[in-house]
């Protein structure tokens, strides 16, 4: 089986490169329509970075083991929620009725739980001692985000600003990759 | 945990990558059972084991905890 790890054959190398040009591809799409730029500018962007990401991650793999169709599997449901979000960007302007406007903001919700589902997916392949650190790293980000909203809870009793809960997201996202980080730092 | 991970590859000429290619695991854990940061579960243990055609205990033998 063909994992993230060691150098890969050239068609899988193919494949890497065109899942990493498709989510570049419909990260650039989203930042288009979302920033009102040159949409050609952006995609075109896009599928630069994706593809040299495609290529990094076949020439230099990460240290994590993935099997490599389910690392690509993490491309296509980003990609899938990227395109799924800027679907959503350009209805949500449109004069829609109040359940066309829930089911509009509901529609990158699947692309976000396919992504979620895939990863999740992709961290159970892992052998054990990814899968410890993986899991140490998914309680840092719980712990972290738990005492970030505690905290900010209090401070807007003092009066600062109501929070975005895609932020909350964001920090645990970030917090996650600390916590990797740090954890693979542990184990090196 | 002690092992003799590192001494036992290095008889067979085996490096880290060959050696976690051998037992389906990433070469993190090669590196974090030989130094001794990671004890691997009993299956990762017996198949170390059954790989060399030794005992567990022959592999690995108990640290300062006991």
């Amino acid at each position: 089986m063909n994992t993230t790890e060691g150098r890969v054959p050239d068609a899988e190398l193919r494949k890497n490169i065109f899942a990493g040009g498709l989510m570049g591809a419909a990260y650039g799409l989203l930042i288009g329509v979302g920033t009102d730029r040159s949409l050609m500018l952006t995609v075109i962007t896009g599928i630069l970075f994706g593809i040299a990401i495609g290529f990094r991650f076949s020439v230099r793999p990460p240290k994590m083991r993935y099997p490599m169709y389910m690392a690509r599997r993490i491309a296509y449901t980003a990609s899938f929620f990227l395109l799924s979000s800027t679907i959503y960007s350009y209805l949500i302007d449109l004069d829609l009725s109040r359940l066309q406007i829930v089911l509009t903001t509901l529609l990158p919700t699947v692309g976000w739980a396919a992504l979620v589902i895939s990863i999740g997916m992709a961290i159970a392949n892992l052998d054990e001692l990814q899968r410890r650190i993986q899991t140490e790293a998914i309680a840092i980000a719980f712990g972290g985000t738990a005492i970030f909203v505690g905290s900010y809870a209090l401070l807007q009793f003092a009066g600062f600003a109501q929070i975005n809960v895609g932020v909350v997201v964001l920090i645990m996202s970030l917090m996650w990759l600390v916590g990797k980080l740090w954890t693979m730092w542990r184990y090196r | 945990m002690k092992n003799r991970l590192k001494v036992l590859r290095a008889e067979r000429d085996w490096s880290q990558a060959k050696l976690a290619e051998l037992l389906d695991v990433s070469r993190q854990t090669i590196n974090a059972i030989e130094t001794g940061k990671y004890d691997p579960s009993l299956p990762l243990a017996f198949k170390i084991a059954f790989l060399f055609g030794l005992q567990i205990e022959e592999i690995f033998e108990p640290g300062n905890e006991g």
